[in-house]
């Protein structure tokens, strides 16, 4: 398997590098949506005294900082692709090799996060500076955060397949993928740390797997949560995606039996 | 019989299809419900193929040879019928299975557009496990064969089709699989490429002892490469067994060509045989085969005076199973 991962990697950087516009500017998303975020909520806290809630001005720098490293590294939205694999007939001649599709999609993501990297973290760290951002980060923290945010691309990324293999079923499956994505983008921690939502929909957060994707990785590792706290919520992160996983399993095989290879 | 490499039994596949009336209320209320219709493609294929056999599938568009030929790769599930293929249930889709057929369909790539075919090639081999040794003694085969050396280094988008669909042979075979279904292989190219194409399957099939159905509307393909055919019309096998047996028996007639100098004279082939075309130098007329030799030889006599050319052929293989699908009856001996 290690070959094929070697292998898979050379070809998708030969194919990214071919668009280097395109990638930078596809790039742009990840740190655009939180740097916008930032500016109202910075608003927000000026008309207020320089506070909302438990946050000050430099703890809302520090929360979308850590945000954009979290959005650039635990979304994912080649699932978004999945309607056109199939209606281009691309799928079908991945589906006979001895390779399950996701293999690919792998790849193609952590690929994609590396290569955008060289633009994202500069930025990061140039907003963090200009702001001056404060994080309230120790040791165990990053030693805690570092893995929820793995836990948290895995989830979203398998949570997102699961809603992307709709398209056996629908063919076009843009809009499912698009409505799982601006829920989460109400849930998931972009809009406001979960801890500033008014308290149902901090209980919707919690009970649903979108804050644990974005909102709970990036509360860990700013230092917003104690020891117990963190690692509760790690044990959320751990449970949604076997959850997830197990819904993907279920209905990718369901979704196989029910393909008519329209595009092939 | 215990060579099969592909067993098929009452193999059936039917799509559910939505279905609406055209106009703006049909379109409205098809919002609202829908209708759906059963649409059977393939309707209790039973046959079986030999390991090394080339055959010819043939049918009209949407007669079932693609869903058949998705069935038998796993691409499908089927609706009833089971199916075997190299000791493999196809649609478990078992990796033994899968490194051991290749499915190639004409227009469609498998190859990553952007980058080099060689690249592609790679990723192929550590997909399919190959070892080096195999995976270049392959390659140089593949590529004396189809003359690929200036086409391997090449972004595949800037290959031409003809190109292009002899870097998707060689992608589809690198593996060398037991098993290939070709579909439509030479789909859209230019005669010379179709031809050069079909020399190489056919000496793939020689060199390797490669299994491969293949499906084509163009029946030179089918000629040059198949010795047995099945024919399938509106998703049921009309016929299976030998092509030229086929020919023979929905054209028990050959053509006789008959140029004349000034038309002299042609009035005496009304007699010899069915005239189907008349010109003023040129009648075409069928002549039931038992009698070909005697009638030619009374054409060549009787018109010896006006006579400047003639030629005896077999009807043309479309036109055969052209007759097979307007529902032209086969003989029941020949029947599936």
């Amino acid at each position: 398997m290690i070959g094929v991962y070697r292998a898979l990697f050379l070809q998708q950087f030969q194919v990214m590098s071919q668009y280097r516009v395109a990638t930078f500017l596809y790039a742009l998303f990840s740190f655009i949506r939180p740097i916008i975020f930032l500016a109202a909520w910075l608003a927000v806290a000026e008309s207020q005294g320089g506070r909302v809630g438990t946050f000050s001005r430099a703890d809302f720098v520090g929360y979308f900082v850590i945000t954009i490293f979290v959005t650039h590294f635990a979304t994912s939205w080649d699932f978004f692709e999945f309607e056109w694999e199939i209606r281009r007939g691309t799928l079908s001649p991945k589906l006979l090799r001895p390779l399950h599709y996701l293999n690919y999609a792998i790849v193609n993501n952590i690929i994609w996060k590396l290569m955008t990297s060289v633009a994202v973290i500069p930025v990061a760290i140039l907003i963090a500076i200009t702001f001056d951002a404060r994080f309230q980060t120790e040791p165990w923290h990053l030693a805690i955060g570092i893995p929820s945010v793995l836990l948290g691309a895995a989830l979203n990324f398998m949570s997102g397949w699961v809603v992307a293999s709709a398209a056996f079923w629908t063919t076009r499956v843009h809009s499912v993928v698009t409505l799982h994505q601006r829920i989460g983008f109400i849930f998931s921690g972009q809009i406001a740390p979960l801890s500033l939502l008014p308290g149902p929909l901090l209980a919707i957060a919690y009970a649903l797997p979108f804050g644990y994707v974005l909102g709970v990785p990036a509360d860990i590792l700013r230092g917003g949560h104690d020891l117990p706290t963190a690692l509760a919520l790690v044990g959320g992160q751990v449970v949604w995606l076997a959850i997830a996983i197990a819904l993907y399993r279920t209905v990718w095989a369901a979704g196989l039996r029910q393909y008519s290879a329209v595009g092939a | 019989m215990t060579d099969a490499v592909i067993e098929a039994r009452g193999l059936t596949k039917v799509y559910r299809v939505h279905e609406r009336q055209e106009g703006l209320g049909a379109t409205v209320r098809s919002v609202f419900k829908r209708t759906f219709r059963d649409v059977p493609a393939v309707t209790d294929a039973t046959f079986r193929i030999e390991a090394g056999e080339v055959v010819g599938f043939l049918g009209p568009n949407g007669a079932g040879k693609t869903t058949t030929l998705k069935m038998l790769s796993g691409l499908l599930y089927p609706t009833a019928g089971e199916a075997r293929v190299v000791g493999h249930v196809p649609w478990r889709r078992n990796g033994d299975f899968l490194r051991s057929i290749t499915l190639l369909m004409g227009n469609r790539t498998q190859l990553v557009w952007d980058i080099a075919a060689a690249d592609s090639f790679r990723v192929l081999q550590e997909i399919y496990r190959i070892p080096e040794e195999r995976y270049r003694s392959t390659l140089a085969e593949l590529t004396e064969l189809l003359d690929l050396g200036p086409l391997l280094h090449k972004p595949v988008r800037n290959l031409s089709l003809g190109e292009r669909m002899k870097v998707e042979f060689a992608a589809g075979l690198v593996h060398a699989p037991r098993i290939a279904f070709l579909d439509e292989p030479t789909l859209g190219l230019d005669v010379s490429m179709q031809s050069r194409i079909r020399r190489f399957v056919a000496e793939h099939n020689r060199r390797s002892g490669t299994t491969i159905l293949l499906t084509s509307h163009y029946m030179a393909d089918v000629v040059a490469l198949c010795k047995r055919v099945i024919v399938i019309h509106h998703g049921r096998l009309l016929y299976d067994g030998d092509l030229g047996q086929l020919a023979l028996q929905m054209a028990p007639y050959k053509v006789i060509t008959v140029a004349l100098r000034d038309g002299a004279g042609s009035a005496v082939l009304d007699e010899l045989g069915t005239v189907v075309s008349r010109d003023e130098a040129q009648v075409t007329l069928r002549v039931p085969r038992e009698v070909v030799a005697e009638r030619t030889a009374r054409i060549v006599r009787d018109l010896e005076g006006s006579l400047t050319d003639i030629s005896v052929e077999d009807p043309p293989i479309e036109e055969v199973i052209d007759r097979v699908f307007a529902g032209e009856k086969l003989p029941e001996a020949m029947a599936t």
